[in-house]
């Protein structure tokens, strides 16, 4: 399983009677930024389910629910979505 | 001919493995049935077989107005998308849940257990939907 965030969104739109855009979105330079709000929203949510356990709720999970979120945005590297009408085409992959 | 080795050769008839991967998968097999005749842990190096599973749930419309779209996602992502169903809030669960019947889809997610997911997810590497309308309208829904 892999734990690495997507680092590259590649998309393509062709316009009619355009020039073709091709962005190449270097995600990996928000990793940074991720990372800090990542550690930011641990902290948190270990603190909001400490609460909750001392308080006798039933739903504390918050933390593995974050954990698992990230889990899940890393296996989106792989993705491709791509859609067409007769006029315009979108092509978007995640690297 | 058992179903692991009938499942095998229905992967090469549909072409979604060579017949070199065929053949080894099929080794692999022979390579387990007789190391453990009984048991179902798989001896020798698990790679092959591995490699040769599906990856990825492909999802293709074709509207008779031209207008296509194709969706390539790894399975790997269905599966922690379904396992983090049974880490949602209740309250936010029972929201989903009635949202859902309302649009006519009576699944209770919270009722999902992990090993219920794998399963599912294993059955959804040989599903395959083929949809054709009267009006031209294409979907295609498969794993490779």
């Amino acid at each position: 399983m892999s734990v690495i965030p997507p680092a590259v969104l590649d998309l393509r739109i062709a316009p009619p009677d355009r020039r073709p855009i091709h962005l190449w979105l270097p995600l990996f330079l928000l990793w940074p930024l991720a990372l800090a709000l990542g550690i930011l929203a641990l902290v948190l949510t270990i603190l909001v389910d400490a609460v909750l356990l001392v308080a006798g709720q039933r739903y504390h999970h918050y933390t593995v629910l974050l954990v698992r979120s990230f889990g899940a945005l890393c296996q989106t590297r792989g993705m491709v979505l791509r859609f067409n009408d007769d006029k315009t085409t979108v092509d978007m992959t995640v690297q | 001919m058992s179903e692991d080795r009938s499942r095998i050769l229905n992967m090469l008839a549909e072409g979604k493995i060579t017949a070199e991967e065929a053949e080894r998968l099929l080794d692999a097999l022979d390579s387990r049935a007789s190391a453990t005749p009984a048991g179902p842990a798989i001896k020798g190096d698990p790679g092959p077989l591995i490699e040769a599973l599906p990856k990825y749930l492909y999802v293709k419309v074709e509207a008779a107005n031209g207008d296509n779209v194709d969706v390539k996602i790894p399975i790997a992502l269905v599966r922690s998308g379904l396992k983090l169903t049974s880490l949602i809030p209740p309250q936010a669960m029972d929201q989903i849940n009635d949202s859902m019947s309302e649009h006519g889809m009576s699944i209770d997610f919270s009722n999902l257990k992990p090993e219920d997911i794998d399963e599912l997810v294993e059955a959804l590497r040989e599903m395959e939907i083929n949809v054709d309308s009267t009006d031209g309208d294409k979907v295609r829904v498969y794993c490779a």
